[in-house]
């Protein structure tokens, strides 16, 4: 009888040893799996607050030059946008969408503080970004500038 | 004697199979539960990882296209996790009325919707010109709302 309940005893704990270590681990993974993706998010949310753009002008200059008594006439689109946060941004995550279309290839056009081969764009920083129309209708309105958090500015286009 | 020495070997028998039969039956529900624990975390984990912003310009007249019935909106990844760039992946809600010809697709060079990666999202949908309009997005629990006025 004592054989009984001991050999018994003794399969129930190893059950409960194992099935322990199976729950423990389960456990210790999905906490520390959620523990980094808030951790991730805190990081990502203290990017977001410390990100602050501003279009400071978006404007289209017409421009008009006589060559060999042809005139040709030229649309450009300036615009600048200061980074007024304390985060530094990256062109290449950055997103400009001109009439609420998105250029892809926006970055060849711009330069930051007149440096036209760097990716940063660092806190007090002027992006200016230009681009050449021939085509008047083909200016965009509106300019939509937006960064890598998702923090943006808009802005009317103004013919100056 | 012997009958004794055989009626203690089945009992024992018999308790080491109910003893085995419970320590399985025990070991087998607490695996299923470890097994739903850690389903519920990377769920819960892909959730928090979860976060999507609405990019487009909504002063602009070109959002919605009453020529083709179209409203196009541009959503950025802010998050960590990577989404499917198809439209299973998000739920969309116009004027409260939930959109399913809605087509996703993924801008620039981007081959996956990863951070800070751009799709755009084109939802076939006919609006009143002129009059005020609301587009709510759901991403794996994150909810974003972009509000428009469609220009004819």
């Amino acid at each position: 009888m004592g054989f009984s309940v001991s050999g018994s005893a003794a399969l129930i704990f190893v059950g409960m040893f194992i099935a322990f270590g199976m729950w423990h681990t389960a456990a210790t993974n999905s906490f520390e799996r959620i523990d980094d993706a808030r951790d991730d998010r805190a990081d990502a949310a203290l990017e977001q607050r410390n990100t602050a753009i501003e279009i400071q002008a978006a404007t289209n200059t017409t421009e008009t030059r006589t060559v060999n008594n042809t005139t040709t006439t030229t649309y450009h689109l300036n615009v600048t946008v200061t980074n007024n946060g304390t985060a530094s941004l990256s062109l290449a995550g950055t997103d400009l969408l001109l009439d609420n279309e998105y250029r892809a290839d926006w970055q060849s056009n711009a330069a930051v503080d007149g440096d036209a081969d760097t990716d940063l764009w660092l806190p007090g920083e002027t992006l200016a970004y230009s681009r050449v129309y021939d085509d008047p209708t083909a200016v965009p309105d509106r300019v939509m500038v937006a960064t890598e958090a998702g923090i943006g500015d808009s802005s009317e286009v103004a013919d100056v | 004697m012997a009958s004794v020495s055989v009626s203690h070997l089945i009992l024992f028998i018999a308790s080491m199979l109910v003893a085995a039969s419970v320590a399985g039956v025990f070991t087998d529900t607490v695996g299923q539960l470890s097994g739903a624990i850690d389903d519920q975390g990377l769920q819960i984990s892909e959730d928090v990882r979860t976060d999507v912003e609405i990019i487009s310009d909504s002063g602009s007249s070109a959002v919605y296209d009453d020529g083709t019935d179209t409203t196009t909106i541009h959503v950025k990844n802010t998050g960590t996790e990577t989404l499917a760039a198809t439209s299973g992946i998000v739920d969309v809600f116009v004027d409260g009325r939930f959109e399913t010809d809605v087509t996703v697709t993924l801008l620039g060079d981007a081959s996956s919707w990863r951070s800070g990666e751009v799709v755009r999202m084109e939802i076939e949908e006919s609006l009143t010109t002129g009059e005020d309009h609301r587009i709510k997005l759901v991403v794996n629990g994150d909810e974003e709302i972009f509000r428009f006025r469609a220009e004819s």
